[in-house]
């Protein structure tokens, strides 16, 4: 029996329950039916008994309702509270109001935490890295000093002595001057051999820096003029590991690369200087005569400008003897001494700091679009109060008391978002030492202290109040009449017609333009990026494995060392899979390479020219390892012996600044000496990128290591080795091999080229990374706020496509009436976007390589992606409307 | 006028505290409730089933009980109603008004004849 219909029709005309009730009911009747059945009443007996029943219930149907079920309603605070009790009133009722609205609260917060997350991080980084006072006492009085020569086209990179010797002597703007050097050292002894990178300092250097050990002293200077330049002073872990902390460790030797060194000193764990990773300082003076490249580094007297330092480091470097024409092989120009004086941290930082800014002002690019979608948000929030507020405002609220609730409401989401985003900032910072490149510059000064939580508050509580303006300043011009009246929520042409519904737009439009900003600089940086990869270095560095074999002059004399390296190369090209094994001094991306200078007669008109080039000692397999292209003549072959005629190859820039038309067969001097003709070039290289695929290429001159009679000079030559197949599976056996003819030698830097070029391009690709990841994040945000936005606007001119359907609109006119609101806000937030970024373009091209900041093919793409974006945000709003029933909305 | 008006509010207390007792024990649907009613009462309590389900939905209103419906297999869904805490205090407080009220017309009118 259908009991639904029964009772239904019970009730007849009368009013008639909802359908829940008239489900219970007649669940009641049938369970009625089936007891009265079992006692054995007749069916018609039963039923009678049942529509009994049913007359009693449909007698006062208006009892039987059952009132739906709402969430507990949140009390308002008292409109006359003032002080702080009404502040505490109003913020009980934001909490309750966050925990009732909980989706709106966690859309709300995720967004302010992303956003505030992102720029503490950055933020981080930045003051870490840029702002942070490097650890030392009156550090703003510490300048970095380089050295160039006016004319040179070539990187500034160290100081010499003979500027260093002239300026130390009595100078009048700084207090010291000291200079350092870093390089790799064995350590042999009882716990076995192993490399430490090591760091030659004048005795001046740590009391310029104001520091001392932690244990014993400085380099013992008190005797004066002789230093004793076997000492040496060592890092705490170097102690803790190799002499178990004991303190006895004063007076101990160390045996660093053979030649024994005392210990006189222990720092604490806490220094860091030249580099994290120095483990052992050992003296050294700077001596007159010749020239000799390190670092440096000066101590402003109080009240000094670099500006001035930097004047009388030039006058004292053009005062000192002329070192002669191993200037030019230096710096490739004989002008006059140009120093440069640069704060340290500067100097430690130049090189990010572009970037770091760059990436700075795209957090907060994108902690605005966050700002501005929460704006978006709250506004329509409030915009749904309406009719509390005028209901609060006609019990006497002011509309300054509405404004402030509603501002402690924004604060507190505000807060909350930002507590959020500060936690999940510290999170990533903790990651950050691993995620940046190795490199980077003081990693270990990031962190979050309590300047960084306080950017943190001050953001958020910046930005709450910022999104919290629009609602609040709505609160406080509500109009009572339009507010209850019923068509108030649906003004007609509802997309434009009201300032609310103006300002809801804009913060769209802006949205959608900082989107664009973002997508535009991740683009061109990600292009930039791929064309640092794909830029042709003039070498092919997949297949090929690459090692560090260091042969100390302690160990090894010149031509023990090339006896050494030719075994090894014979018993490598044997291993099955390799195609080619070579020696170098030198590796691409690896700083270190010899220079020379000398003067030689030019083959094209018989005049005198001064050549500068940088210099390789090559065995007959290196052009092949690296498959550089021989463009004239040929590369070396075993039969290039000390025995046969010597023989030279030189790079095209060389060819083209000092050989003329025929530059093989033109003779070059073999001992880079003046008036020397001893070798002949016998092929011409393509020039290749020995360092940044930016940096210029300078002229080369190789020698075959074969035909070196004096042995191989270089005591860490560099291995390339080709292989058929993947180059890091030779590893094992490369080791093996050096293992068997010599097991105190360990390998450093064992890599694929593949591998060190990827390291060499970590920050631009840390950088496009981070910029597309900002993107994506602005352009989701725009995304779904323009869906929401679009949502509303649809649902609040409702009435108006029900009245524009009844007349005779098409759906597909509705969907335009739709599309053309959202086109009309995202194609101006694409323009507004696109000038920005034109804009600001010139400040990100130092960035750059291959593509210019205002590149086209970017500009095109993120118009493209944002209009399709904004389409698919459209979809469901536009169908919405389309299928709006006029006979429905208009009842 | 008066007597009307109170034996209406008796016969309205008098039904919650029957719901309530009977929902204290475990969940039930109304025809669970109406029956229980007439068989512990052993017909005595005149018990007029029209007033059941408006008390149900106003004790549900008052959140002192809750309904839910309950789908079981072959069977029509039932609406199970369960005691609330609020449900609860509100039926010991009814039980001790009853109470004090019968032991006052017993001590009267000496209603339990030995």
């Amino acid at each position: 029996m259908d009991w639904n219909r029964i009772v239904g029709e019970a009730f007849g005309q009368r009013q008639m329950p909802e359908d829940d009730v008239i489900d219970e009911l007649a669940q009641h009747a049938d369970s009625a039916y089936q007891a009265a059945r079992a006692e054995g009443s007749s069916g018609d007996e039963a039923e009678r008994r049942v529509r009994e029943l049913l007359r009693a219930w449909s007698a006062d149907p208006d009892v039987l309702t059952r009132r739906p079920r709402r969430p507990p309603t949140v009390v308002p605070p008292k409109a006359s509270a003032s002080g702080l009790a009404g502040f505490l009133g109003d913020l009980r009722y934001a909490i309750q109001l966050m925990r009732r609205q909980w989706t709106h609260t966690l859309v709300v917060v995720l967004t302010m935490a992303l956003g505030i997350g992102a720029s503490t991080v950055l933020f981080s980084v930045v003051y870490g890295v840029l702002l942070k006072p490097v650890p030392w006492p009156d550090a703003d009085q510490l300048v970095r000093l380089l050295e160039t020569r006016q004319g040179s086209t070539r990187p500034m990179r160290f100081f010499t002595n003979v500027t260093f010797l002239a300026w130390a002597n009595k100078p009048t703007t700084i207090e010291s001057i000291a200079g350092w050097s870093t390089g790799r050292m064995t350590l042999t002894g009882t716990a076995g051999a192993e490399r430490l990178n090591v760091a030659w300092i004048t005795s001046g250097l740590m009391p310029l820096l104001g520091v001392r050990p932690a244990l014993g002293q400085w380099f013992d200077v008190a005797t004066g003029a002789s230093l004793d330049e076997q000492q040496v002073v060592i890092d705490d872990r170097l102690w803790q590991e190799r002499f178990g902390g004991r303190r006895d460790v004063l007076g101990q030797v160390l045996r660093l690369d053979g030649a024994g060194y005392r210990i006189v000193g222990v720092l604490a764990p806490s220094f860091g200087f030249p580099t994290r990773e120095t483990r052992a300082w050992i003296p050294f003076v700077v001596k007159p005569g010749g020239l000799s490249m390190f670092q440096a580094i000066a101590r402003l007297k109080p009240g000094v400008t670099p500006a001035q330092a930097q004047a009388e480091g030039n006058a004292r470097g053009r005062a000192a003897p002329d070192p002669g024409l191993v200037v030019v092989a230096v710096f490739g120009s004989k002008g006059p001494v140009q120093v440069s004086v640069t704060p340290l941290v500067e100097s430690m930082t130049g090189e990010v700091r572009p970037a770091l800014i760059l990436l700075l002002v795209a957090a907060g690019l994108l902690l605005a679009a966050a700002t501005a979608n929460v704006a978006g948000l709250q506004l329509a929030r409030a915009m749904n109060r309406r009719r509390e507020f005028a209901i609060r405002a006609a019990l006497g609220a002011g509309g300054g008391r509405l404004a402030r609730q509603l501002l402690v409401e924004n604060a507190l989401v505000g807060l909350v978002g930002g507590a959020c985003g500060l936690l999940l900032a510290s999170w990533l910072v903790r990651g950050l030492p691993s995620l940046l490149p190795s490199d980077f510059p003081r990693v270990t000064d990031i962190a979050i202290d309590w300047r960084v939580a306080a950017f943190s508050i001050g953001l958020s509580l910046t930005a709450s109040i910022l999104f919290g303006l629009a609602p609040a300043l709505h609160a406080g011009r509500i109009r009572l009449a339009p507010s209850l009246a019923e068509d108030g929520l649906a003004p007609v042409g509802g997309g434009t017609r009201t300032a609310t519904a103006r300002a809801r737009l804009l913060l769209m439009a802006g949205q959608v333009a900082v989107a664009a900003v973002l997508l535009i600089g991740a683009a061109v940086l990600g292009r930039s990026f791929l064309a640092l990869i794909s830029a042709d270095r003039g070498y092919d560095p997949s297949h090929v494995l690459t090692a560090r074999l260091p042969l100390p002059e302690a160990t090894y004399t010149p031509v023990q060392r090339a006896a050494m390296l030719e075994r090894v190369l014979d018993r490598l090209k044997r291993v099955p899979g390799v195609t080619a094994a070579a020696v170098s001094t030198g590796l691409p991306l690896l700083r270190g390479d010899t220079l020379a200078a000398f003067t030689m007669r030019s083959p094209r008109d018989g005049a005198t020219v001064q050549v500068h080039t940088s210099i390789r000692h090559v065995s007959p397999g290196y052009f092949a390892a690296l498959r550089l292209r021989i463009r004239d003549g040929r590369g070396f072959t075993d039969s290039d012996t000390a025995a046969a005629r010597t023989v030279a190859v030189v790079n095209r820039t060389f060819a083209r600044q000092y050989l003329g038309e025929a530059p093989v067969g033109s003779r070059v001097p073999a001992g880079y000496k003046h008036g020397e003709t001893d070798a002949e070039v016998i092929g011409i290289v393509d020039d290749f990128s020995s360092g940044a695929v930016t940096d210029p290429v300078a002229p080369e001159l190789y020698r075959c290591s074969l035909q070196l009679s004096d042995g191989f000079d270089d005591d860490v030559p560099s291995l390339i080795v080709r292989t058929a197949g993947d180059p890091a599976r030779l590893v094992p056996v490369l080791r093996s091999i050096i293992g068997g003819e010599d097991a105190s030698v360990a390998l450093e830097s064992v890599m694929t080229m593949d591998n060190r070029l990827a390291s060499s391009l970590a920050k631009p690709r840390l950088y496009a990374i981070l910029l597309a990841a900002f993107a994506v994040f602005a352009l989701a945000i725009a995304g779904v706020g323009l869906f929401g936005v679009l949502s509303r606007i649809v649902s609040l001119r409702t009435r108006e496509i029900g009245v524009r359907t009844a007349l005779g609109a098409a759906p597909a006119d509705v969907v335009r009436l739709v599309l053309k609101q959202a086109l009309a806000v995202t194609i101006g937030g694409i323009a507004v976007g696109l000038a920005v970024a034109a804009a600001v373009g010139r400040y990100v091209s130092k960035l750059l390589y291959g593509v210019t900041p205002y590149d086209a093919v970017s500009y095109g793409a993120v118009s493209i992606m944002l209009l399709l974006v904004v389409i698919v945000a459209c979809i469901v709003p536009a169908r919405r409307a389309a299928r709006i029933d006029p006979a429905r909305v208009l009842r | 006028m008066t007597t009307h008006l109170l034996a209406r509010e008796l016969k309205r207390g008098s039904t919650e505290l029957l719901v309530l007792a009977l929902l204290e024990e475990q969940p039930r649907h109304g025809y669970d409730i109406a029956r229980l009613i007439d068989e512990r009462s052993q017909g005595s309590i005149t018990y007029q089933v029209a007033s059941l389900y408006p008390t149900l939905y106003r004790l549900e209103n008052r959140s002192l009980i809750e309904g839910r419906w309950v789908e079981k297999a072959g069977q029509r869904r039932r609406r199970y109603y369960r005691l609330l805490p609020a449900g609860r205090k509100v039926l010991a407080s009814q039980r001790s008004v009853w109470e004090g009220f019968f032991a006052g017309l017993d001590r009267v009118a000496n209603l339990r004849r030995a």
